[in-house]
């Protein structure tokens, strides 16, 4: 490389120069009368121009170079004798020019830019502090919840309005490309565009998985370019040297990078000193000096004060606990019902046929066995995901099986039941709500029919499911917002619902996975929520049903915690056996209900003991 | 800028470009662009090469500008693009705020097609001998913006004017320019001087003043600029050049090679990054025919 800093709004120098630069702004162009039409000239290295000598010493520091693209076209213009531009345009191009000049080095001036949107002053002061600081090469370590994007897009838009930022590429998981374009097209007017076919590269600003970079011929491709700024999003997962996805940052040549996670240290002190090296080699030393000056332990740091210090250059981590963040608070509720006498008939039916299933299998296959957990789920939920599960699992069953006469029992105990308690209860509260609710279940039959249900009582309700592409998931929350009271919906992750303008949340059935619940809350209950938000927990009693609320509400109090704070208890217990797993287990292995409670209550324990010693982790 | 401002910036914009206002308030504006305006702002060049060849008369769009800024309520219910159907046809209803990217493709529409004059200005009307001529000197005008720039970055603007007859430069000729009637015809009873200076002598001369004032000023942000540069070389030398000096076996020569290119490499970067530097661009430029001799 010659030049290593071509002026960012040119074309970068180098190997990088036959990229050709589409732009997303359409190519003004002016047709002239005489056919040809005038672009603008893209800026070439100063010194190529005929009547400039080399650039002129301002400062024995500092060069001067001029662009004069305007001029040249004026003397050809006057060649040609014309074609001229109009008086009041000429004034109004310098009015733009006046209105977007970047006056001082330090003012964030993104912030007149977004008149839309208000970012919190945790997340100006990080932005300020990256931009003016850390001189664009930071570690934002926020914990969960607070805005790593939002920062990171406050940065971004900052150095694109100052023109030192154009060709940006944004590495993050798969699942969260669409998620980060939106964020960046909607909030922050940034053109950002999701990498999809091989043309997009040619895009300034670039979301792409980190996969699908570090694979060639994109890998090739993309060290052959320049970066003004690269951002990489869960970059704790750069913490080992020797990955691919380490050596692929690492090579990639950047003037200002941004590395995004919420765990920057996690088991081991060398990782945390890896990351820092991609940003700043050197920082804390070589690799001896850091072991030989800052670890003690693989996971205990000593001259903490001066680690501190050495990490406050690079590094930024906000915390909940710091306050500031005002999150709107949670009432839960819990909503005990009893099941009527043909409900809960079926659902000891069903209980018998999965104890005794599991028995005379018992040493078997855990996973078909798992399946059955679901079946007694599936009653506590509604009967028609439960005839569902049915019918396909007499499909799969060989003729002549034992078991067919047994199952068809189960589906005569559902033809009798005629009405949907919780459906009822359901209903019940939604009228007395009188304002938007959104109605969770974990089964899409049971979604059907409480639509249908809903329908019938004159009530609107919009589905949402995780199938629905795009474009339909939009318009169906589009239709929420703007005409129905209720949404039932069977899908709680995957990116983009945020249904800040909705305060109510019915658990119609609650999944077993503490993270889903949480999923399910986020989407109302986040930053922007005005809110208290209520949320009420649909439980039938003398059902496994009712363990499950006992644990998550009475026993950890999940719906208590800070935002963000459960993944980090789940991601330190789920080491092994994931949570659902394990209480399938328990609902299968237990001998009567008192055994079963004193099993989930011994693991409601170790979730609580993991949270006191997280807390205790966190005490700074 | 303001919505006040904005608005007024939009309305010269469109009637520049001969746009048909259908509907004007000071919130919002309903128009049909212009030909030339939709070439600039549409995005279609497909449509307009098909217009072009086929010669068929173009059809072009309409659109309904508000100027308010949107809350984040209301963008967040808003879809991005909408439409109304009318009798006429469709009309694509959008914001326009100080930030929006339309205002922003308006800008640069503007620096488009605003990048080159030659202008008169006008005599005052019935004074002056019908019969005599009154001397005409030509300036060149450019307005400069000058970026002052190392990882941060500052702007200035500059108008200024040289007189092609003399050299005499003024420093205030944008300003001078506002308030004089400028048109684009040579008016009668007026003769040009002749120019004592070719356009490409004039942009020199100015560009040497530039030089001469730059050098005056203040240059404490380069030093500060020079001084995290240097820290910064600093750093990553203390990291690598311990780690060379440990690869002597002739075994890890390769490996030496591609540790000593990364640390080209993070040098490079650190220039890039730091090196202070001052860029001067010219946004527009033009020669303006005024009355008198200087």
């Amino acid at each position: 490389m010659q030049t290593p800093f071509p002026s960012p709004a040119g074309t970068p120098t180098g190997a990088a120069s036959p990229a050709v630069q589409l732009s997303n702004e359409p190519l003004a162009t002016t047709a002239a009368d005489d056919g040809v039409a005038y672009t603008d000239a893209p800026f070439k290295s100063p010194a190529g121009l005929s009547s400039d000598p080399a650039p002129r010493k301002l400062h024995p520091l500092v060069e001067m170079h001029v662009e004069r693209g305007a001029f040249e076209e004026l003397e050809r213009r006057v060649e040609r004798n014309g074609p001229w531009d109009d008086w009041s345009m000429y004034q109004l191009a310098l009015e733009a020019e006046e209105a977007s000049l970047v006056s001082d080095f330090h003012a964030l001036r993104c912030l007149s830019l977004l008149p839309h949107f208000e970012p919190l002053p945790h997340q100006v002061d990080t932005a300020r502090k990256v931009l003016h600081e850390m001189r664009g090469r930071a570690i934002l370590a926020d914990e969960v919840g607070l805005g790593k994007t939002i920062e990171a897009g406050l940065i971004l838009k900052e150095y694109l309005i100052r023109g030192l930022v154009k060709k940006v590429l944004i590495l993050v998981p798969a699942s969260l490309v669409l998620q980060w374009v939106r964020e960046l097209n909607s909030k922050f007017d940034i053109p950002a565009v999701a990498q999809r076919k091989a043309y997009s590269w040619d895009n300034d600003i670039v979301v792409a998985s980190m996969d699908t970079a570090k694979r060639d011929p994109n890998r090739a491709m993309l060290l052959d370019n320049e970066f003004d700024l690269i951002i990489v999003d869960e970059a704790h997962k750069l913490k080992n040297k020797r990955t691919s996805n380490y050596q692929f940052i690492n090579e990639l040549r950047k003037k200002y990078c941004l590395l995004l996670t919420a765990t920057p240290v996690q088991n081991d002190l060398s990782e945390l000193y890896n990351l820092i090296t991609l940003l700043k080699p050197g920082q804390l030393g070589g690799e001896g000096d850091f072991a030989a000056n800052f670890v003690a332990d693989r996971r205990i740091p000593k001259n903490e004060a001066k680690l501190h210090e050495a990490l406050s250059q690079v590094m930024i981590r906000n915390r909940r606990s710091d306050g500031g963040v005002e999150f709107t608070k949670r009432f839960v509720t819990n909503v005990p019902l009893r099941l009527s006498p043909e409900e809960m008939a079926l659902y000891e039916g069903v209980t018998n046929y999965v104890r005794n299933h599991a028995t005379s299998e018992s040493g078997g296959d855990f996973t078909s066995m798992l399946s059955l957990v679901t079946l007694q789920r599936e009653v506590c939920s509604s009967r028609d995901a439960v005839f569902l599960t049915l019918i396909n699992l007499d499909k799969k069953m060989a003729e002549d099986s034992p078991l067919r006469p047994r199952i068809l029992e189960l589906v005569d105990l559902i033809r009798s039941i005629k009405a949907n308690t919780k459906a009822e209860k359901t209903m019940e509260l939604i009228r007395s709500i009188d304002d938007k609710v959104i109605v969770f279940t974990e089964y899409r039959a049971t979604q059907d029919y409480l639509i249908r249900f809903f329908k019938e009582h004159d009530l609107s309700a919009i589905p949402y499911r995780g199938g629905m592409n795009r474009g339909k998931k939009d318009w169906m929350m589009d239709l929420f917002r703007r005409r129905a009271q209720v949404m039932v919906a069977t899908e709680a992750g995957g990116e983009g619902i945020n249904l800040q303008f909705c305060h109510h949340v019915i658990n119609f059935d609650l999944p077993w996975n503490p993270m889903r619940v949480e999923q399910r809350i986020g989407r109302v209950h986040r930053l922007g929520q005005t809110e208290d938000v209520q949320i009420f927990n649909l439980c039938t009693l003398g059902t496994i049903e009712e363990h499950i609320v006992h644990l998550l509400h009475e026993k950890i109090n999940m719906f208590e915690l800070v935002i963000g704070e459960l993944d980090e208890i789940i991601q330190q217990l789920e080491k092994e056996v994931s949570l659902e797993q394990r209480l399938a287990q328990m609902v299968l292995e237990s001998a009567d209900a008192e055994e079963l409670r004193k099993r989930i209550d011994g693991l409601g324990d170790a979730l609580l003991a993991t949270k006191n010693q997280l807390h205790r982790e966190n005490q700074p | 800028m303001n919505t006040k401002q904005v608005q007024k910036f939009v309305i010269s914009y469109l009637d520049s470009m001969d746009c048909h206002l259908i509907e004007k308030s000071p919130s919002s504006v309903t128009v049909k662009l212009s030909p030339d305006a939709d070439r600039a702002l549409t995005n279609r060049p497909y449509y307009w090469s098909f217009v072009d060849r086929t010669g068929a008369d173009p059809e072009t769009m309409t659109y309904r500008w508000s100027f308010e800024n949107p809350s984040m309520a209301d963008r967040a219910s808003a879809t991005p693009i909408s439409y109304i159907m009318t009798e006429s046809g469709r009309i694509i209803q959008e914001d326009v705020y100080f930030g929006s990217r339309r205002l922003h493709q308006l800008f640069g529409a503007a620096q488009q097609s605003g990048r080159c004059v030659t202008l008169f200005e006008e005599p005052p009307r019935g004074k002056g001998d019908p019969l005599g001529s009154q001397p005409y000197t030509a300036w060149l005008g450019v307005n400069f913006k000058v970026g002052f720039e190392c990882d941060m970055k500052r702007e200035e603007i500059y108008g200024w004017g040289i007189s092609l007859a003399t050299g005499v430069i003024n420093e205030k000729f944008m300003e001078t320019l506002r308030d004089r009637r400028l048109t684009p015809r040579l008016p009668s009873n007026v003769h040009l001087l002749k120019n004592g200076l070719s356009l490409r002598k004039g942009m020199s001369q100015l560009e040497l003043t530039m030089e001469r004032k730059l050098k005056t000023t203040d240059f404490t942000w380069a030093v500060e600029a020079e001084q995290r540069r240097q820290d910064e070389l600093e750093r990553i030398r203390q990291y690598y050049n311990p780690m060379l000096e440990h690869m002597n076996h002739p075994d890890q020569q390769e490996q030496k090679a591609t540790l000593s290119a990364r640390f080209q490499q993070r040098e490079a970067e650190i220039d890039w990054q730091y090196r202070p530097r001052v860029s001067v661009s010219v946004t527009n430029c033009g020669i303006f025919h005024l009355p008198g001799i200087h």
